[in-house]
């Protein structure tokens, strides 16, 4: 090799497999970005057409502007409910998914009839059957002189909500807790059986933090579903976003406007929610990325 | 180690079964008494039907209140149910809390004592009465005939014999015109015969035909006073013709399973509800959100006639 034609490492033109890879990459990365531009641009021509849309129907944007508070106060009882639904369901999950996978029958039998019940009934079916259900036997109970468990029974609006919501999301969320904790696979639980380990130290060592992997995306995931569902608990008269935008609208008898204003602040909080989701996300794959 | 669990899992049912032993208030004789004691009156309403009763924007909650803290505060909501609620509890010496659950569930009965009263304009029909009893009424909507502007051959309801009469299909107007109206506690008089009933599924639709013209579509509409007058107000060509011809009445409504004995409160609220009528609040409040006097028809309700209790 003459002296002149060597290259040293670093140098353009030193290592053209180098540049070439690089120069890839960079494509690649004006490709992405071009076609997230074009998704973009497309998704604000939509809403704007839906914006003009709805202006020709006599819809009224200053009156958005006014009233917009008045749904917004219902939020902090929208995110309350759910974030209460939501831990109550994920220790009921987090119980179902460990009885689904013990040796113990009752405890299957009891999670298995749970689960099966609860997915197999409308969860406004559930909201009644708490809040007007329950009552029923609890007065019968009153009557029959135990009054403290009787009253039991009777549950406050708020507290029917939450308890419908958490025992409905359990539910769903047993299913796949367990098989978060069976993707873990077998042999893990071999070798930790070979070395002593009893069932119980397996799973709060070995396979819940493995498991924690399906766990957290799916507790967010159902957290975002559930402040939607939370909105069923305004039949019940809880003063939170969908029973103010409804009740509301009816002064002026602008509903457009109202449930626009309702629509778009859950459309907010799912959007907030799924980036808080996907931070988390990031962080947890720094333990399985290089 | 299971043992641990098994402890804990029975420590923890004991407990909660004895945190519910806490001995409560001491039972109340009844209703009243319990209300009197407590120091608040628990109404429902459901703030969907302006002027009766609508939410408040920007209501703040009362700073110092009895309420509950899933209970609303009379600054949150406001209307002519509410104003009356507040101007019963007025008298009855008790603060007027509000709850907010859904109609069908105020209408249902079996409230399991979530609250004490519905004061919601809640109409007196038979079906109602097997589940809930009701106060003296409160306020009446008047039922009138209305013609258009234009006519000048009608002077009162029974002049409107065999003519185009429209209503809304269902209504207790469509069963005043076919003869088969029954309201308890009162006489019907059906002052105009062999009507020929037009069917519509709103008022509203009735009284724009009317508004086309004289005998266009149809002679009359046969309405609830104030929506007729509200659509007169809203500058449509119409009159009322003559004097209502039946009165609905709108009362209070205790659920008939409330423990203790709901009676004697019933009979307290009516006699308040008399007094109002006699010393003009109800008459002020009527003008005030409807701007026609509804109330004083109902003080001459017979409401022992419904013998709601032995």
């Amino acid at each position: 090799m003459a002296v002149e034609t060597m290259k040293f490492p670093g140098q353009p033109g030193s290592d053209p497999d180098l540049d070439m890879c690089h120069a890839l990459l960079a494509q690649q990365r004006r490709e992405r970005l071009i076609r997230t531009t074009k998704i973009g641009v497309v998704w604000v021509i939509l809403i704007i057409i839906l914006t003009i849309l709805l202006l020709q129907f006599n819809f009224s944007p200053a009156y958005v502007y006014q009233h917009y508070g008045f749904v917004l106060a219902g939020l902090p009882l929208t995110i309350g409910i759910s974030l209460a639904s939501i831990l109550a369901a994920t220790v009921l999950a987090l119980l179902g998914a460990v009885s689904k996978l013990s040796n113990n029958s009752i405890a299957q039998g009891i999670a298995g009839l749970y689960v099966s019940l609860v997915r197999g009934t409308p969860l406004l079916v559930q909201i009644f059957i708490i809040y007007n259900g329950l009552p029923q036997i609890g007065t019968a109970l009153i009557a029959k002189g135990m009054p403290q468990i009787g009253h039991l029974f009777i549950l406050t609006a708020i507290q029917s909500g939450i308890l419908a919501l958490s025992l409905n999301y359990g539910a769903y969320m047993t299913e796949i807790f367990r098989a978060g904790i069976q993707s873990i696979s077998g042999g893990q639980r071999e070798a930790a059986e070979s070395i002593g380990m009893n069932r119980v130290q397996i799973l709060r060592r070995i396979t819940l933090p493995q498991a924690v992997r399906v766990i957290i995306p799916d507790i967010a995931n159902q957290f975002i579903a559930m402040q939607k569902d939370s909105a069923l608990v305004s039949f019940m008269g809880i003063w939170e976003m969908t029973y103010r935008a409804n009740r509301f609208a009816r002064q002026d008898s602008k509903f457009m406007e109202m449930f626009v204003i309702a629509a778009l602040l859950y459309w907010l909080l799912t959007i907030v929610s799924s980036w808080f989701e996907g931070l988390l996300e990031k962080r947890m794959r720094h333990a399985y990325e290089r | 180690m299971k043992k641990i669990y098994i402890v804990i899992t029975l420590l923890s049912i004991f407990g909660l079964v004895l945190s519910s032993c806490s001995t409560g208030p001491a039972a109340a004789k009844d209703k009243l008494a319990e209300i009197l004691a407590r120091g608040t009156l628990v109404v429902s309403t459901d703030p969907a039907y302006p002027p009766q009763s609508q939410l408040v924007e920007g209501g703040q909650r009362a700073a110092t209140t009895k309420c509950a803290s899933d209970q609303h505060t009379s600054s949150e909501l406001t209307g002519f149910d509410i104003d009356t609620a507040i101007a019963i509890a007025g008298k009855l010496g008790v603060e007027a809390c509000f709850v907010t659950p859904d109609w069908t569930l105020i209408t249902a009965g079996n409230w399991s004592n979530r609250w004490d009263i519905s004061i919601g304009s809640m109409t007196i029909t038979p079906e109602r009465m097997t589940k809930l009893y009701f106060t003296q009424p409160y306020y009446t909507t008047p039922a009138a005939f209305f013609v258009n502007n234009a006519n000048t051959t009608y002077a009162q309801p029974s002049d409107l014999d065999g003519k185009k009469i429209g209503g809304a299909t269902g209504t207790t107007y469509d069963f005043y015109l076919a003869g088969t109206l029954q309201i308890p506690g009162e006489t019907i008089n059906l002052v105009v015969k062999n009507a020929q009933f037009v069917g519509y599924e709103t008022d509203l639709n009735a009284l724009q035909d009317l508004a086309l013209g004289d005998g266009v579509r149809l002679d009359a509409v046969m309405t609830a006073q104030p929506t007729g007058a509200g659509a007169i107000k809203d500058g449509m060509p119409l009159k009322q013709l003559g004097e209502p011809v039946f009165f609905e009445y709108l009362a209070g409504a205790v659920d008939k399973t409330s423990t203790p004995d709901p009676v004697p409160f019933l009979k307290k609220v009516s006699e308040v509800i008399q007094g109002l009528n006699s010393d003009g609040t109800l008459l002020q409040l009527s003008q005030k959100y409807y701007g026609i006097d509804l109330t004083t028809a109902a003080a001459s309700f017979d409401l022992a006639a419904l013998n709601q209790w032995p």
